[in-house]
């Protein structure tokens, strides 16, 4: 075990973490905004994989290229659900959040069935992108060149969101979070910055998902390799904290690395666990959490 | 506060839900008789199962407010203890059932104590997070042959054994045995002390503070007693199947199977895991048995809506429709 | 979230002939055909049924049954599939079998992929006295239950990494240059497990040091932990157990390490479908595997080509695979049995397979035979050793059926 070996594993770790992060950004921001948590998150991943892959193959367009498109696409898909569905299990007023959590739960089942309809079950991969099979080299690691650029995508698509939260929208977002009532009063259409909210959640779910189809393969449950420690990575950052989604997805990316480095691989997501009850025990609300 | 349970019209209700319960029991029992399919007779045993399994997550889920996604820890926990103690010492199921129910009532005990001051969304995505350590961790551990499962032998007919060769009948009793327990003991706690504390808890969050105190070991009983309704119902299943492995009795899809027929039917209610059981498990095996053969995924399609529909259009669950209202009400609990 | 879900498929078998009086005779066959094993799954039903096409058709295949025009003792009576989703789970696995057995009365089950169900369908088909064909499962531990109605064509990874161990055995004679160290890296379920126990047994009595016995979980984000240990481990052969998507990753994280092993042999599975090589390209190049099924052994098996093209058209183009090979191999087993048997009665079905003696030459498996010892098994199937090169898979192993010199970089 030489140091070059674990800055490589720590730096791969790293890289790995800050797609966690982006992820859980998005889930973050939906919980943020109205106590929900979107158990169809990861299928959300899926969607925006296998709109990558099939505009690939239509069209040619390399996944880069298509970063704004599935973005545009994804933000669509976000903005859907919460009309089609969300929108109306918050006008329930019974058992309004196991109700959220249970049609979010139907709802991952069901877009895993309709991907295997539509694109059927075999594994697919994209192999001839811009980005694929490539190495970098900075001195002694090597890193591969997709997971790099999805690291740097993914920093910076968390910029965005945290300018967003800058903007007169993002203030929106957090007034409505903390008063749903109240903000009618002072004209901020609800349903419209839950709509809005959402689309950003999947746009970053989205962007998340173009770059990860530049080295990971693609199948109707592929979601559900990253849904969970999406969720754990929410949890442990705080709901509704954007700055400790970032944390805490470094965190977990780097723990999970390392864990493999020293244990047996197949206990690595115990590494992640057992920080998050960690820190669970003194800060039961997560790194940053307010709610 | 007045003492739960004084009220005439409480005494009144609850003699009429014996007395339902009494005739469903009847009904139950003579169910089977006339319908001599076996694979019909077997949808019945795996609804009753769930029927069980999720009346025993309703108590703390539904009545307590804590909602578990990691319920398939104690269901694992029962099945192993009972295979393991069946296989290695020859320990009847029939007693091995209550070892495991008891070890997984210890173990929620366990996880309830750091866990339950954790508020709603943190407290589900905990337990979901204790569920897919335990999954991760049986799968390496070789004491129990890991990732290879337990075959539990077939040698003969026995009823202490909870073994039959191919007749389904004794496990239609065996299943309705289960599920009647687990609803009497649901009957019992709703009118006790405990219920009375967790329906004010939810209903007032100022009640809930200063209840606090009082609040938190009724939830470890609740735990307890939900765990312990689990275990054994993973004892059963583990006999009914002949085999058992990390998949297929501590997933999360098993933990959301366990608590979905609570939620359809009606969380916090007597009826509801029953009704949300009948409901489900019929529609999940028979999707999988006429559309399932296509392998077109169809069958998850309409179960996924099937999920949306009734979270939508009955959330306060089936029983609504039978006028019943749910004597829990309000919220996912906060943290107490 | 987590499904972990593998599939299978239940078949089943139909008979039917013009005659009036003709009893029907089902086979189901149960794979996955929904959750992660759901390819898999897909592959099985149009192997099952392009072989059920072969039997009741005019396609004159050399090979036992492939004359067609249905079971010659029974009357022409043809052969209908029925299939059964497992979704990989042991519990629907059994339910579903239980269902074909009681309300379709099949006379037969084929499955089913996975150990998991293999062992909740071949106990039921026991208690109901049905016979059970079990075409891919590899687990040892299956004939091993003392079931009198379990049958399995296919060898058991003890064959087959024992075929590895020879395979290294006769290569360092050949070319001087010996395997002293290997890396096993595995899936953690029953099937990584199951084998990377039989590999570490078998290299011990061999005198090969393990230099890294690495378990990760096949749903895994990610593997390039794993290929870095294996990268510094550097043994001579790395053994890998993969499913299709864990195998792509493993490539890959190799590649990206920047690190080509010697020599990869490995378990069949993801290594083999068509899949995994379109994803990885030519970093599958002289990755080898152990097989069942040679699909290039055409001068001793001259049935392959015409089996092989009928397969191609059912199944998306696709050519057969050590997967599908075996699951049309066990429905021409289970199709020989009921025409010898001359009835569709499960005694007399048990007593007729029990007595299978078909020579290799009259299937498309490069076996010597298929013959059941006391608990079923085959004792005749004997693996061979392939190599991906240039774009196709080349048997290198036994000499005496290899059609390409093995491309062997150990001790260069």
């Amino acid at each position: 075990m030489t140091a070059a070996i674990v800055l490589q594993v720590a730096i791969g770790g790293l890289l790995m973490g800050l797609i966690y992060a982006l992820v859980a950004a998005g889930l973050s921001l939906i919980f943020g905004l109205m106590d929900v948590v979107n158990f169809a998150h990861g299928e959300l991943l899926m969607l925006a994989m296998y709109a990558t892959f099939t505009i690939h193959q239509a069209l040619g367009l390399d996944p880069l290229v298509q970063l704004p498109l599935i973005a545009l696409l994804l933000f669509g898909a976000g903005a859907a659900i919460y009309r089609g569905l969300i929108a109306r299990s918050l006008a329930v007023r019974f058992n309004t959040g196991m109700v959220q959590v249970f049609v979010t739960f139907g709802l991952s089942i069901f877009l895993v069935g309709a991907a295997q309809l539509v694109f059927g079950s075999d594994f697919r991969a994209i192999s001839d992108g811009v980005l694929s099979n490539r190495t970098v080299a900075i001195g002694q690691v090597v890193l591969p060149l997709a997971q790099v650029a999805a690291g740097l995508i993914c920093l910076l698509a968390f910029a965005a969101l945290v300018l967003i939260s800058r903007t007169e929208f993002g203030r929106a977002l957090e007034a409505t979070r903390e008063d749903r009532e109240a903000v009618a009063l002072i004209g901020i259409d609800r349903d419209k910055v839950f709509s809005v909210g959402w689309g950003i959640g999947g746009a970053a779910v989205g962007i998340a998902g173009v770059m990860l189809s530049n080295f990971y393969y693609i199948s109707p449950t592929v979601g559900s390799n990253f849904a969970l420690i999406a969720y754990v990575t929410v949890a442990l950052g705080g709901f509704g904290s954007l700055p400790g989604a970032l944390i805490a997805g470094v965190l977990v990316g780097l723990v999970e690395a390392l864990t493999a480095l020293v244990m047996d691989p197949s206990l690595k997501q115990v590494g992640i666990f057992a920080i998050y009850v960690l820190v669970l025990m003194f800060r039961p609300r997560g790194l940053f959490g307010r709610l | 506060m007045r003492r739960p349970g004084t009220s005439n019209v409480i005494i009144r209700r609850r003699r009429r839900e014996l007395v339902v319960g009494a005739i469903l029991l009847v009904l139950f029992v003579l169910l089977p008789l006339p319908i001599g399919n076996t694979y019909l007779r077997g949808l019945i045993v795996l609804t009753l199962l769930y029927a069980g399994l999720s009346q025993g997550w309703n108590i703390l889920g539904g009545y307590c407010g804590q909602i578990s996604l990691g319920h398939a820890l104690y269901f694992g926990i029962g099945a192993y203890t009972s295979a393991m103690l069946f296989t290695v010492l020859g320990v009847p199921p029939t007693l091995g059932m209550f070892a495991g129910g008891i070890l997984a009532g210890l173990a929620a005990l366990l996880v309830g104590w750091p866990c339950f001051r954790l508020s709603g969304h943190y407290y589900a995505i905990a337990t979901l997070v204790v569920g897919m350590t335990a999954l991760l961790l049986v799968q390496n551990w070789d004491f129990v042959n890991a990732a290879m499962g337990i075959t539990i032998p077939f040698r003969a007919d026995s009823w202490s054994d909870l073994e039959f060769r191919v007749a389904v009948l004794p496990f239609h009793y065996v299943m309705l045995a289960y599920a009647a327990v687990a609803w009497l003991i649901a009957w019992v706690v709703e009118g006790s002390r405990w219920g009375f504390y967790w329906r004010a808890v939810k209903d007032d969050a100022t009640a809930a503070r200063s209840l606090a105190v009082r609040v938190f070991p009724s939830k470890m009983a609740a735990a307890a007693i939900s765990g312990f309704i689990t275990g054994v119902g993973g004892a059963l299943y583990s006999q009914y199947v002949g085999f058992i492995d990390p998949d297929s009795t501590l997933g999360l899809s098993l933990s959301v199977l366990i608590a979905l027929p609570a939620v359809v039917g009606g969380v916090g209610t007597l009826w509801g895991p029953l009704l949300g059981a009948a409901v489900l498990i019929p529609v999940q095996q028979l999707s999988i048995a006429w559309l399932g053969s296509a392998g077109n995924g169809i069958d998850l399609m309409i179960y996924g809506m099937l999920i949306i529909a009734l979270a939508l259009a009955r959330p306060q669950g089936l029983v609504s429709l039978l006028g019943v209202r749910s004597q829990a009400g309000g919220e996912v609990a906060e943290s107490a | 979230m987590q499904t972990a879900g593998r599939g299978g498929g239940t078949w089943c078998g139909r008979m039917g002939s013009g005659h009036a009086a003709r009893r029907a005779g089902r086979a189901p066959a149960v794979y996955p055909l929904s959750g992660n094993a759901a390819p898999i799954g897909h592959d099985a039903q149009m192997a099952l049924e392009t072989e059920a096409d072969i039997i009741n058709g005019h396609d004159n295949i050399p090979m036992l049954l492939g004359q067609g025009g249905g079971l010659p003792r029974l009357g022409g009576a043809k052969i209908k599939l029925v299939f059964a989703d497992s979704q990989n789970n042991p519990q629907i696995a059994r339910t579903e079998t239980e269902r074909l057995i009681t309300q379709d009365h099949v006379i037969a089950v084929i499955g089913s992929y996975t150990s998991a169900t293999a062992v909740t369908i071949s106990q039921i088909c026991n208690r109901y006295q049905i016979p059970y064909i079990s075409a891919e499962n590899s687990a040892p531990s299956l004939n091993q239950q003392g079931l009198a109605w379990f049958f399995r064509p296919s060898p058991t990874d003890n064959d087959f990494s024992a075929a590895m161990f020879d395979f290294f055995r006769g290569i360092g004679k050949q070319t001087g240059r010996p395997v002293h160290t290997v890396a096993i890296i595995h899936e953690n379920s029953v099937f990584g497990t199951d084998s990377s126990r039989i590999q570490s047994g078998l290299a011990a009595k061999a005198g090969i040091k393990v230099l890294a016995d690495i378990s990760y979980q096949a749903s895994t984000p990610s593997l390039s932990v794993e290929a870095e240990r294996l990268k510094a481990a550097n043994a001579d052969v790395v053994l890998p157990s993969s499913y299709t998507s864990d195998a792509i990753l493993l490539m890959r994280a190799m590649h990206d390490a920047g690190y080509t092993p010697k020599a990869i042999v490995a378990q069949d599975a993801g290594f083999i479908d068509p899949a995994f090589l379109k994803a990885v390209g030519p970093l599958a190049e002289g990755v080898m595997t152990r097989s069942s099924f040679a699909l290039d052994a055409t001068k001793t098996r001259p049935a392959i080509p015409k089996v092989n093209a009928l397969v191609k058209a059912h199944d998306d183009g696709k050519d057969l695979t050590d997967m599908t090979a075996r699951e049309v191999t066990a429905l021409q087993v289970l199709a020989d049995a009921i025409n010898r048997a001359g009835s569709t009665k499960n005694t007399e079905l048990q007593a007729a397979l029990k007595v299978t003696d078909i020579p290799g030459n009259q299937t498309i498996m490069p076996w010597v035979g298929i013959k059941f010892d006391s608990t079923g098994q085959n004792t005749e199937g004997n693996p061979v050793i392939q190599q991906y090169q240039h774009g196709q898979w080349h048997t290198i192993f036994p000499l005496d059926v290899a059609t390409a010199p093995a491309i062997w970089n150990v001790g260069e």
